[in-house]
């Protein structure tokens, strides 16, 4: 114990905010200050309405009543633009097949999942609502060209390169349809979202 | 950065092929390291620990030691649990200065996630698999809650996780990087400070 008249250290209470800063700390953050950075907000919104959008697609009714016949009319699109490059092209449900070769359109394979992503993106994106709306229809419709565009080459990779049909489809029609989602995004950001940032 | 994301994406098809390589090649060692913490993950909460995950022709074999010695083996692809790697390293290639040491360490870091991102989806393969597709044995051993929560993990981690994880991480790793490319932040970086001179940017 220090006895009166001796140089005891006087303690004070730390003046200086230890708490981490850094744009690498964000684990470490209170939730408060975590909402309050634009990457964590966008991060967090866009996980919420990418959930609660492949929730609703994911109900029964919703999939019976929107998602079934989209993938239906997705196999019709892709069987009329076969049949315009002179295949004999018939579409039962969700099979398009031709004499030459068959494909099946799956939940995976309709574009659905690339454009709620690229939708949750848009939405989650700091922009004002008229360029959020021009980013969801002109991806929606750019997104479904190129879906036909990867149903069609498909089909003629099962033709000619059956082969190699699996690994076209999986990692590299699975992988450009995503870079092109990103893509659209990266556009769409830069050249709609950003006056509201200026402003 | 004016025309930043014009020459993001002019490298971005270049990168494409970049990546595919490198996933090509390196392909054997992401399939064992997501079976492996998969596996782990499974066993984790098992008991007894009976889960083994055996990679073979990049299919990720589901064996149980307590299965009969007959039974058929359930199997799930690992290029489609993989293939993700390929997207997350394009992006990353095809930012300004993919191969400086922040970028690197960014890099790195987002492929751990990424890893855990895909071995979750494997875990969510297998756990599906015990609670739904085992006949009387799943009834038994797993409740209708149970289910419900691995099917929807699944499900999520399937082809929304597979196709959103790698923009997440990337943008999540890169965001002031991906912000600057978009222009965002020019605008202040340009505004004079009270001096009158121009802000530099680090």
């Amino acid at each position: 114990m220090p006895t009166p008249g001796s140089s005891a250290p006087t303690w004070r209470p730390c003046a200086v905010d230890v708490r981490p800063k850094g744009d690498d700390k964000l684990l470490l953050m209170n939730p408060h200050d975590l909402l309050r950075k634009p990457e964590a907000r966008f991060l967090i919104l866009f996980l919420l309405i990418l959930g609660v959008s492949f929730t609703v697609v994911a109900l029964r009714p919703v999939d019976t009543a929107v998602v079934a016949p989209y993938t239906a009319f997705i196999a019709r699109m892709s069987g009329f633009v076969l049949r315009l490059f002179g295949e004999q092209a018939t579409v039962n449900g969700c099979v398009v097949s031709s004499p030459r070769f068959a494909v099946t359109i799956y939940n995976g394979c309709n574009g659905l999942i690339t454009s709620l992503i690229f939708i949750s993106g848009v939405l989650a994106f700091p922009a004002r609502h008229p360029a959020k709306l021009i980013g969801v229809i002109g991806g929606l419709l750019a997104i479904q060209l190129v879906n036909l565009l990867r149903i069609v080459s498909l089909f003629y990779i099962g033709v000619f390169l059956p082969q190699h049909f699996n690994d076209a489809h999986i990692f590299i029609w699975q992988s450009l349809v995503i870079l092109f989602g990103i893509s659209l995004w990266i556009l769409w950001a830069h050249f709609f979202a950003l006056p509201r940032e200026r402003s | 950065m004016k025309n930043a994301p014009g020459v993001f994406l002019r490298r971005l098809p270049f990168t494409l092929v970049a990546a595919i390589v490198i996933w090509l090649l390196l392909r054997p060692a992401i399939d064992w390291a997501v079976a492996g913490l998969a596996q782990t993950l499974v066993r984790s909460f098992e008991y007894p620990r009976v889960t083994r995950l055996v990679v073979q022709d990049h299919r990720a074999q589901m064996r149980r030691t307590d299965l009969r010695t007959d039974s058929k083996v359930p199997t799930v692809s690992m290029t489609e649990v993989t293939f993700n790697t390929i997207v997350l390293l394009a992006l990353y290639l095809a930012l300004p200065r993919p191969f400086s040491r922040r970028q690197l360490e960014a890099l790195f870091m987002g492929w751990c996630v990424l890893i855990l991102c895909q071995s979750l989806n494997l875990v969510f393969h297998v756990k599906t698999l015990y609670a739904l597709g085992l006949g009387e044995w799943s009834q038994q051993h797993y409740s209708d809650l149970a289910r419900n929560i691995y099917g929807f993990g699944r499900y999520f981690t399937d082809l929304p996780g597979r196709f959103s994880f790698p923009f997440l991480i990337w943008l999540g790793f890169n965001w002031d990087v991906i912000m600057k490319m978009l222009a965002v932040t020019d605008e202040d970086d340009k505004k004079p400070d009270k001096k009158g001179k121009k802000a530099v940017s680090s």
